[in-house]
C-alpha cells in the first residue's frame, strides 16, 4: 500500500515515523563522523567511515519516501531548525569516547536496524522496497559493535566500566525514541505498518542479552515513557546540539548545491 | 590488544578466481570481515573471504610476507628482525 492509500491520521504517523527514522539515521551518521579520526586504528575509522556513509545514505532514502506524503525532501533535508529534528535523544551529544560509539553502534544502531525491520516487513510498499537493502549493509554494522563489545567486555575494568556507562546512558533513550509505545505507534501497528512495540522491545531485549553478557548486563528494553515526551517529534524535549544540524543541513555548502 | 594480519581475498563474478586485494590489522576474525568488507568496498564484489596471515603455509620460499608466523605488516616475526 501507498500513502494516499491511509487514513489521514495514519498517514501522518507514518510521516512522523519516516521522518524520526531519517533524523536518526542522519544524526548517527554524525556522530560515527566524528571518529573517523582518532579511533583505536586506522582500519576502525575506515569502518566508521563507511558506517557514516551507510547512515547518510540510508537517511537520504527515507527522506525521499516523504515525496509520496507530499513533502519536499530537500525542505526537510536542509531547512530545519534544530528544534524540529525528531532523532533520538540519545544523538543529541557526541560520542565522548570510543565506548561510547560502540554503545551507539550496537544499541542506537542496533535498535534504529530493528525499527527498520518491522517498518520494512509492514504493509507499506515503498519500504519494503527500500529498507531490505539497508539492513544487509546494517549487518556488518552490529557485527562491528558486537565484536567490540566482547573486545572490550573481556579486557580491563575501566574499560568495562566506561562501555557499561555508554550503554546505560543511551538504551532507554534508544527504546523510547525508536520503539516507542505511544497511541500513534499502537495505530501503525493496527494497520500491520510497523511490528508490535511490545514484541519489537521484547525482541531487541533478546538480540541485545548475548552482546551485553559480556558486561553482566541484562538489557531493560521497557523504560517508561518520558514526562516530556512530544508526539509530534517522537521523542522527548530537546535537540541536537553544537554544530550537527548544521552539518545535517549542509549550512556551509548552501550556495555549492547542486541537487 | 594485539593485531595480527589478515590478508583479504576477493571476486567479483562467481566465474573468477579469488584474487589478493589487500591486507589489514585487526584484533580478531569477527572485525576483520567488517575491516574487510568496509575497506575495500569499492566494487561489488561477489565474494570476499579474509586470512589470518599466520595461517598461511609457504610452499616454496624462506622469506617475503608468508613465510614464518608474520604478525606485522613487515611480516616480522616477533622478536626478531630483518
Amino acid at each position: 500500500m501507498n500513502a494516499t492509500e491511509f487514513p489521514p491520521e495514519a498517514r501522518e504517523a507514518l510521516h512522523r515515523l519516516i521522518l524520526s527514522l531519517a533524523d536518526t539515521k542522519r544524526m548517527l551518521g554524525i556522530r560515527y563522523s566524528d571518529w573517523l579520526l582518532g579511533a583505536p586504528s586506522i582500519e576502525s575509522g575506515i569502518a566508521a567511515a563507511s558506517m557514516c556513509q551507510d547512515e547518510w545514505g540510508h537517511a537520504r532514502l527515507l527522506y525521499a519516501m516523504l515525496k509520496d506524503f507530499g513533502t519536499d525532501p530537500a525542505e526537510v533535508e536542509h531547512a530545519r531548525t534544530a528544534g524540529e529534528y525528531c532523532s533520538a535523544s540519545c544523538l543529541d551529544e557526541p560520542f565522548p569516547d570510543w565506548a561510547a560509539v560502540v554503545a551507539g553502534v550496537v544499541v542506537v544502531d542496533g535498535t534504529l536496524s530493528l525499527a527498520l525491520e518491522g517498518f520494512g516487513a509492514g504493509r507499506y510498499e515503498p519500504a519494503r522496497r527500500r529498507i531490505p537493502k539497508m539492513i544487509a549493509e546494517e549487518a556488518f554494522h552490529l557485527d562491528f559493535g558486537r565484536a567490540w563489545m566482547r573486545r572490550i567486555g573481556e579486557g580491563a575494568d575501566e574499560g568495562r566500566e566506561c562501555l557499561a556507562e555508554a550503554v546505560e546512558s543511551t538504551l532507554a533513550s534508544a527504546v523510547t525514541c525508536l520503539l516507542p509505545d505511544d497511541e500513534e505507534a499502537t495505530l501503525l501497528a493496527g494497520l500491520e505498518l510497523v511490528a508490535d512495540p511490545q514484541e519489537a522491545r521484547a525482541q531487541l531485549g533478546r538480540r541485545l542479552a548475548d552482546p551485553l553478557a559480556v558486561l553482566d548486563m541484562v538489557p531493560a528494553t521497557d523504560p517508561p515513557r518520558p514526562r516530556d515526551w512530544i508526539a509530534s517529534r517522537r521523542r522527548p524535549a530537546g535537540e541536537p546540539a553544537g554544530d550537527a544540524v548544521e552539518r545535517a543541513r549542509g549550512d556551509r555548502n548552501r550556495a555549492l548545491f547542486v541537487e | 590488544m594485539e593485531e595480527a594480519v589478515y590478508d583479504v581475498f576477493a571476486r567479483k563474478r562467481r566465474a573468477e578466481p579469488l584474487r589478493h586485494i589487500g591486507y589489514l590489522d585487526a584484533i580478531d576474525d569477527a572485525l576483520a570481515r567488517v575491516y574487510a568488507w568496509k575497506t575495500y568496498d569499492e566494487e561489488n564484489w561477489f565474494e570476499m573471504c579474509v586470512v589470518r596471515r599466520s595461517h598461511i603455509i609457504p610452499v616454496n620460499r624462506t622469506d617475503g610476507p608468508y613465510a614464518g608466523r608474520a604478525t606485522s605488516r613487515l611480516g616480522h616475526r616477533p622478536g626478531k628482525t630483518g
